[in-house]
């Protein structure tokens, strides 16, 4: 049977979520080796948890076929100025999903 | 690739797939820092990435196209391989040349004619020479 | 851009051209011989793909574009989107389980539906590969899948939109989401003004699928997502595929 499978529908925060929403969040700048799908752009940048998503395999484990370590994704809203230092516009944002080990808490 | 002239057209063409850096690559002794970075970057992580403003067109699908996209939805539907290994990682293994250069589908098709060879499912002389077979069948030279 | 034009096949009946009467192409090459083997070594049988090929006939952007009228017109739905919508969609008759029971293998079953304001703009984009709510929209379209839209959408947005014709004030947030997971994403624009009496099926036809993408937005009289059409060399037969070629073919 297939491997594939829909993640765990989980709109609400999970009791064992590390974030919840409004919590802001450091991605971890590692090193690329191979694959990933932390994109290059929000690596070390300060976002906001703007939603808890599902719980799934990590993207790491899974593209090697590993019966891989589940944790729970986030969307994260990261500020456009925060990433592109010519950008012009205050308000706009930009959101993509993270796994939670790619997230490191900040102090508000 | 029997005549010799267009092998050496072959070999140089595919010798100039090199879009990283156009320089004489003989000695490469010291490959550090950011040029270390730039080869082993992920070739689909794009975004934020310089280009120039272009026409966005639509594409009528071709046939091959189609079958290609539901082969691979297939293989997954069956467990051979999953989304993550498939449309995300094997496109990216193909190297940076071949993932900026071929259709998008062309990518798909490219990793799945791999994976089979990968995981033992196709040994890689029955994959050539079923390729030499469908050429014959459709009088491709 | 045309550079795969091949001579030969110049227009004369693009939509139909004989199959064979131009050389087959590596790729073809390639797709018929991964397909044979997989089906010859039984990773997969003609008939899963058969009955794969059939669902995708079935999928394309007016399912979307439904989905939106009736989220316009029926407050209550539109909770219902807000709050689960791939349970939503199948009040439209669109089941994310389909074709296998668990879903395609690539779409998976988490759409998250992103609402416009008078102050917020969406758009969509996968800066990674091209993730795409296919159940609901049908195939990506050509443009999406390029590394020229991925690169440029996440960096250079409000120009990206200028060049599909969608100029927004400064006032007005542009939120663009990086689909680069497994949520599936679609947005559900602001309803126009001076549509007060229409029918779903009125509404429906000015959501086109720029529109849930989020590169265009609905507007009066617009009821098709106008570019250049690549034609292709031996197209899917009597396939309703391409959601937009779909929509040039029938003007």
């Amino acid at each position: 049977m297939a491997r594939s499978k829909p993640p765990e529908n989980a709109l609400n925060t999970p009791a064992n979520a590390r974030f919840k929403v409004g919590d802001r969040v450091r991605v971890k700048d590692l090193p690329n080796l191979f694959y990933t799908r932390t994109q290059m752009y929000v690596r070390g940048i300060v976002g906001t948890i703007a939603a808890c998503t599902y719980q799934d395999v990590i993207p790491e484990d899974e593209a090697f076929n590993r019966d891989g370590r589940l944790e729970q994704y986030y969307i994260v809203r990261f500020r456009q100025k925060d990433l592109w230092p010519e950008y012009q516009f205050d308000n706009d944002t930009v959101q993509t999903e993270s796994p939670e080990r790619w997230l490191d808490p900040v102090d508000n | 690739m029997s005549a010799r002239n267009e092998l050496r057209h072959q070999q140089e063409l595919i010798a100039s797939l090199q879009p990283a850096l156009h320089v004489p690559q003989n000695w490469n002794y010291e490959v550090d820092g950011p040029l270390y970075t730039a080869y082993v970057h992920p070739p689909h992580d794009v975004g934020g990435q310089f280009d120039v403003p272009v026409v966005y067109e639509e594409k009528e699908e071709e046939q091959w196209e189609l079958d290609t996209y539901v082969t691979c939805e297939v293989l997954g539907w069956r467990g051979v391989w999953n989304s993550e290994e498939r449309r995300r990682r094997a496109d990216n293994d193909l190297g940076y040349a071949l993932y900026v250069g071929v259709p998008y589908y062309g990518r798909w098709i490219l990793s799945a004619a791999r994976m089979l060879v990968d995981k033992n499912h196709v040994p890689l002389t029955e994959l050539v020479e079923k390729i030499a077979e469908v050429k014959s069948r459709y009088g491709k030279k | 851009m045309s550079h795969t034009h091949t001579p030969g096949n110049g227009g004369a009946d693009p939509g139909h051209a004989a199959p064979m009467v131009e050389e087959i192409t590596d790729f073809e090459v390639l797709e018929i011989a991964v397909r044979e083997l997989a089906i010859e070594h039984g990773l997969f049988t003609a008939e899963d793909h058969r009955r794969f090929t059939e669902w995708t006939e079935t999928i394309g952007p007016a399912a979307g574009s439904r989905l939106v009228a009736k989220a316009w017109t029926d407050p209550a739905f539109k909770a219902r989107v807000m709050e689960d919508a791939v349970k939503a969609c199948k009040e439209i008759g669109i089941d994310w389980a389909e074709p296998t029971g668990f879903g395609t293998p690539s779409d998976y079953m988490n759409l998250r539906v992103l609402e416009d304001t008078p102050t917020l703009h969406h758009v969509i984009v996968c800066t990674l590969c091209s993730c795409y709510p296919r159940p609901l929209l049908g195939m990506s379209p050509e443009w999406y899948r390029t590394t020229n839209y991925r690169r440029r959408l996440v960096r250079w947005p409000r120009q990206v939109l200028a060049e599909f014709g969608l100029i927004l004030p400064p006032e007005v947030e542009v939120r663009i989401e990086d689909s680069n997971q497994k949520c599936r994403f679609m947005v559900l624009p602001v309803r126009p003004e001076g549509t007060e009496n229409w029918t779903e099926e009125q509404l429906a036809e000015i959501v086109t699928r720029d529109c849930m993408i989020g590169v265009a937005l609905p507007r009066l009289g617009r009821t098709a997502d106008v570019h250049p059409v690549h034609k292709a060399r031996r197209p899917v037969q009597g396939s309703t595929h391409s959601g937009e070629a779909r929509h040039e073919r029938k003007e």
